[in-house]
């Protein structure tokens, strides 16, 4: 089975600059529309960290900053991975959308793409309710998605 | 225009949510007293699970723990993870996890519940279908 040790703190670290980054850049975005950077930049990120997880920023900043200070405390559990990988590249696919609508000034439905986001991340953070790991479930379930149980 | 965002982007999920919603309404039109034929034999209750569901290992599993002396052997618990048995999963509608479903003898769906079932609900849901005693 692919289920390995995986620890969940770098999620919630990753939740939580995704969650500050869109509501910073929303709330810039209010009086100055450029911030709208915001979406590509966290797009890169979380399709960076589906991509190579083991380089993720959040990822990063948990092993070499948060978690020797002691800030963030580990929180292992032994599950598959590929899920919230999955859950990741929609969010980053999520925020790419944005991106695209922004270019011409579509605003209002990138910002509703955004906040989307933020209401996921959210759920994930603070109930672990994980909507992107539903997602896989189904696909792999309609058999869209192969029956992969890889550590990611 | 762009204070809308937040109040678009909530109105999108709720939406999704009645879609959702919609969807678990049909599951149990299609499974309740349809014989779907479950992975064993005799009265059960089948748990779908998955590795990333926290709610399927903190809440619906204890449940069903604290269930089995009540069952006395009449029912068997059967967990399944929908990612290792998808065609089952299939077979049963599975659209959100946990979901568990109370089979009779004959394999008929008797009650099913996507989402958390307390204990308490389940035990009534076997009473009423004649599973165990009241």
């Amino acid at each position: 089975m692919g289920a390995v040790p995986f620890d969940r703190s770098v999620l919630k670290v990753g939740q939580v600059i995704l969650m500050a980054g869109l509501l910073i850049g929303y709330v810039v975005s209010l009086f100055r529309p450029l911030a709208w950077i915001a979406l590509p930049v966290l797009a890169v990120m979380m399709l960076h960290g589906a991509a190579v997880p083991s380089q993720s920023l959040p990822r990063q900043l948990y092993l070499k900053v948060l978690k020797p200070r002691g800030l963030v405390r580990p929180r292992v559990l032994v599950e598959d991975p590929a899920p919230h990988r999955f859950a990741q590249l929609v969010g980053g696919v999520f925020l790419a959308a944005a991106s695209l609508l922004a270019i011409p000034g579509l605003y209002v439905a990138a910002w509703t793409l955004g906040w989307i986001v933020i209401a996921l991340a959210f759920l994930n953070f603070a109930f672990d309710i994980c909507v992107g790991c539903i997602m896989y479930a189904q696909l792999v379930r309609v058999g869209v998605l192969p029956l992969r149980r890889t550590a990611a | 225009m762009l204070a809308l965002a937040p109040v678009l982007a909530i109105a999108v999920i709720a939406l999704a949510t009645l879609a959702l919603r919609a969807g678990q309404a049909r599951q149990r039109r299609y499974l309740v007293g349809n014989v779907v034929g479950g992975p064993v034999d005799g009265p059960a209750i089948l748990f779908f699970s998955g590795s990333t569901c926290t709610i399927c290992h903190t809440a619906q599993r204890p449940a069903l723990q604290r269930l089995a002396p009540a069952l006395e052997g009449r029912v068997t618990v059967r967990e399944v993870d929908v990612a290792d048995e998808p065609t089952l999963a299939q077979r049963f509608k599975v659209m959100s996890l946990p979901t568990t479903v109370v089979l009779d003898g004959e394999g008929r769906a008797r009650a099913v519940n996507a989402g958390f079932a307390p204990e308490k609900v389940l035990r009534r849901q076997l009473v009423e279908a004649g599973l165990v005693p009241a």
